[in-house]
């Protein structure tokens, strides 16, 4: 039924009431004027009540109409003989459309009520969604197909200006992105009643982290910003879970890595103790020159074997980011002079020219690890410079890093060759035949060097010879003795 | 009469490698697959050293070295895939008397043995024949030790350290000699060795391990036993 028909057919019904009424009392049960006038404005209550106040107004008048003409004497006259009667008259009257105007006004504020409830109930529901939804995108997602669903509105669209992302379900582009990106940058609600959209921003904590357009919206101001916030923590619980997952993952495959290379260690070293046992006791008391020979080689492979193992896993740690250098403040005249010590058996027909100035500022980092690296790299120049010649460790400091250099007086290294020699497995070509090695040391180094966040490199210039260098932070706490 | 090694690891051809080659070295040899079965032939073998494989299902070596130093003073030697520095001072730590990383050769593992199943010699006669305070009491002759009137059990390797020490009679001893003169002559740089031992001494002879005034450290130079001087 269309709405003029319906609020003809409510005023005709109204006055039919009225009408009704009259006709009873003055057909069927005689009454006084006193109950007449008492019933009409009951029945006009109950008109305002339950269908408005345009509707109890026209069932007042006809009611004050019927009363003067049928009740009031003169009987069958729109006159009135007696003073009193028009008082009667208009108390009727006045008590008829006050009643009325307070019996729709209550209506209105029962009707409001229910609305407001309605909103609450749907932000409550919208709540419960945002508090099930798992990642950051498909929170967002969630929330402009739950609101469109909660509030029975065309289109939704929320801005997410830390992810600079539009998750829009409107469909008919009444919501421009310059319009959310602007409301969400100065933080000033947008309210266009005539086209019915409007846009709020969304906070949190103070600072605007994107902006909610609705089409269609009938909501509250105040239904609006609850909403905003409400996206807010739903947006900012999604990606505080996500975050939290995120590391979560990340510890945990950084921990089956690390029980994985552990694993593999183990079960390469363990057949190596072996062979290497067995073979080193039948070397302290060989038969022959023969089993002399092939025993060493024996001896020599697994140990070549082992460095490899080991090499590789570290190779392999550095690559899983599994290297953790135990940085603490350390000389590196002392990590030298270890070096020099544990290497004393093969630098023993080398003279070793030592320029580290007393001066020098202490170092940040590994010992174990920096040790490695000088280890390296005297390796490197003892394998790659004739035997006697001699070796130079130098270091100083360069701003806030100290450099470490470890020159050799060997044939150096052809230009093309420099930028390879530190990747992994890449071995020089002319020494490929005779120096055993497993191409991996100075990729090793590398990786220990740029762990300490500095850097290793080489200068060399064929038939000079070559300096290795490496840069390590500078301690710069306080020092304690 | 030739010494007896118990051999625990887990994996049965390092088990029959150290076997022979032990034996054929002139050591009486028995094995054990477990933590567990290790510390039942402690009891039952009664060796002369053990050892120790660190990597082990179960009972893993660390927890075994543990309740092996409960009860008994056997040197344990741990034998491991690892070998940084962590592990070797928690190894130490645990209870064990020297610590090698496989793979190794046999020359290496015999001069262990050798060094762990060595006792000073002769230490006692030149040195003092005991030491008295009001608060501490070591006998050398009868390697007894007594921390305010309670007997206090020190491992071989304490007691060596500890002896060498006062035999100083106050004087520093430095880092090297002491582990020459305590584990062997192939030792000298495992200053790390020395300090785990030292702090084993001090929570068992000090009234306050964290404030010694006995065993104190020499900065640089090395370890020196403090004489109170109304002794």
């Amino acid at each position: 039924m269309s709405g003029p028909l319906r609020a003809t057919l409510r005023l005709v019904g109204a006055v039919a009431l009225v009408a009704a009424i009259i006709f009873v009392y003055y057909r069927i049960i005689p009454a006084n004027n006193l109950t007449v006038g008492l019933t009409l404005v009951l029945a006009i209550l109950g008109i305002a009540t339950w269908w408005g106040f345009t509707e109890s107004i026209a069932a007042a008048i006809a009611g004050t109409l019927g009363l003067n003409y049928f009740f009031l004497p003169p009987v069958g006259e729109f006159t009135i003989s007696d003073p009193e009667n028009w008082v009667a008259l208009a108390v009727f009257l006045v008590t008829a459309v006050t009643a009325s105007e307070l019996s729709v006004r209550a209506r209105q504020r029962a009707a409001e009520a229910i609305a407001r409830s309605q909103e609450v109930e749907r932000l409550y529901a919208l709540g419960q969604t945002l508090l099930l939804s798992g990642s950051v995108r498909s929170a967002a997602r969630d929330i402009v197909n739950s609101i469109i669903r909660t509030f029975e509105i065309p289109g939704a669209v929320l801005f997410n200006q830390l992810t600079d992302e539009f998750f829009r379900s409107d469909g008919r582009g009444l919501i421009s992105d310059e319009q959310l990106r602007h409301v969400a940058e100065t933080g000033e609600p947008l309210n266009d009643a005539g086209r019915r959209i409007a846009i709020v921003p969304i906070r949190l904590g103070g600072q605007c982290t994107g902006s909610l357009g609705f089409v269609g919206s009938s909501l509250s101001a105040a239904a609006l910003n609850a909403l905003a916030y409400l996206v807010a923590i739903g947006i900012e619980r999604a990606r505080t879970i996500e975050e939290t997952n995120k590391a979560e993952a990340a510890r945990q495959s950084e921990v089956l890595k690390a029980t994985l290379l552990d694993a593999l260690a183990h079960d390469l070293k363990t057949p190596l103790t072996s062979i290497k046992g067995a073979v080193t006791h039948l070397l302290a008391n060989p038969h022959d020159a023969e089993e002399l020979e092939l025993l060493t080689i024996a001896n020599e492979e697994a140990d070549r074997l082992n460095r490899l193992v080991v090499e590789v896993l570290e190779m392999a740690r550095i690559e899983a980011s599994k290297l953790h250098p135990d940085r603490a403040p350390h000389n590196i005249m002392d990590i030298i002079q270890a070096t020099l010590k544990a290497q004393e058996e093969s630098l023993k027909e080398r003279v070793i020219k030592l320029r580290v100035p007393e001066s020098l500022p202490v170092a940040d980092v590994d010992f174990e690890f920096i040790e490695q690296v000088l280890k390296q790299l005297l390796d490197n120049a003892v394998n790659y410079s004739p035997p006697g010649a001699p070796l130079t460790i130098s270091a100083q400091a360069e701003g806030e890093r100290i450099i470490v250099n470890v020159a050799d007086e060997g044939k150096g290294i052809p230009v093309d060759e420099q930028s390879k020699i530190f990747d992994k497995f890449y071995r020089g070509r002319a020494w490929r035949e005779k120096v055993l090695g497993t191409g991996l040391g100075l990729s090793i180094a590398k990786g220990i060097v740029e762990a300490h966040g500095g850097k290793i490199w080489v200068t060399s210039a064929p038939g000079k010879g070559s300096v290795f260098s490496f840069a390590v932070p500078m301690f710069k706490g306080e020092l304690v003795s | 009469m030739s010494s007896k090694i118990l051999v625990v690891d887990d994996e049965p051809q390092i088990r029959r490698m150290m076997r022979t080659t032990l034996t054929s070295s002139g050591y009486q040899v028995d094995e054990a697959k477990t933590g567990e079965e290790a510390l039942e032939k402690l009891r039952s073998y009664q060796p002369d050293l053990v050892l120790l494989d660190l990597n082990m299902p179960g009972m893993g070596g660390l927890e075994a070295c543990r309740a092996m130093r409960e009860g008994s003073d056997v040197p344990i030697v741990i034998l491991t895939v690892r070998n940084a520095e962590k592990e070797k001072v928690e190894a130490l730590d645990a209870g064990a008397d020297d610590y090698v990383s496989k793979p190794f050769s046999m020359q290496e593992l015999m001069a262990r043995i050798r060094a762990a199943l060595r006792r000073t010699p002769g230490a006692a006669e030149v040195g003092p024949h005991g030491f008295a305070s009001e608060d501490l009491e070591i006998d050398f002759a009868g390697r007894r030790v007594r921390v305010k009137d309670k007997s206090v059990r020190l491992t071989p390797k304490e007691f060596d350290l500890l002896r060498h020490l006062v035999a100083h009679g106050g004087k520093p001893v430095p880092h090297r000699e002491l582990l020459q003169a305590v584990w062997g002559p192939d030792y000298g740089d495992e200053t790390d060795y020395l300090r785990v031992f030292i702090n084993h001494l001090r929570k068992k002879i000090e009234p306050d391990p964290s404030r010694p005034k006995y065993v104190l450290t020499e900065p640089w130079v090395g370890y020196r036993f403090a004489m109170p001087e109304d002794s």
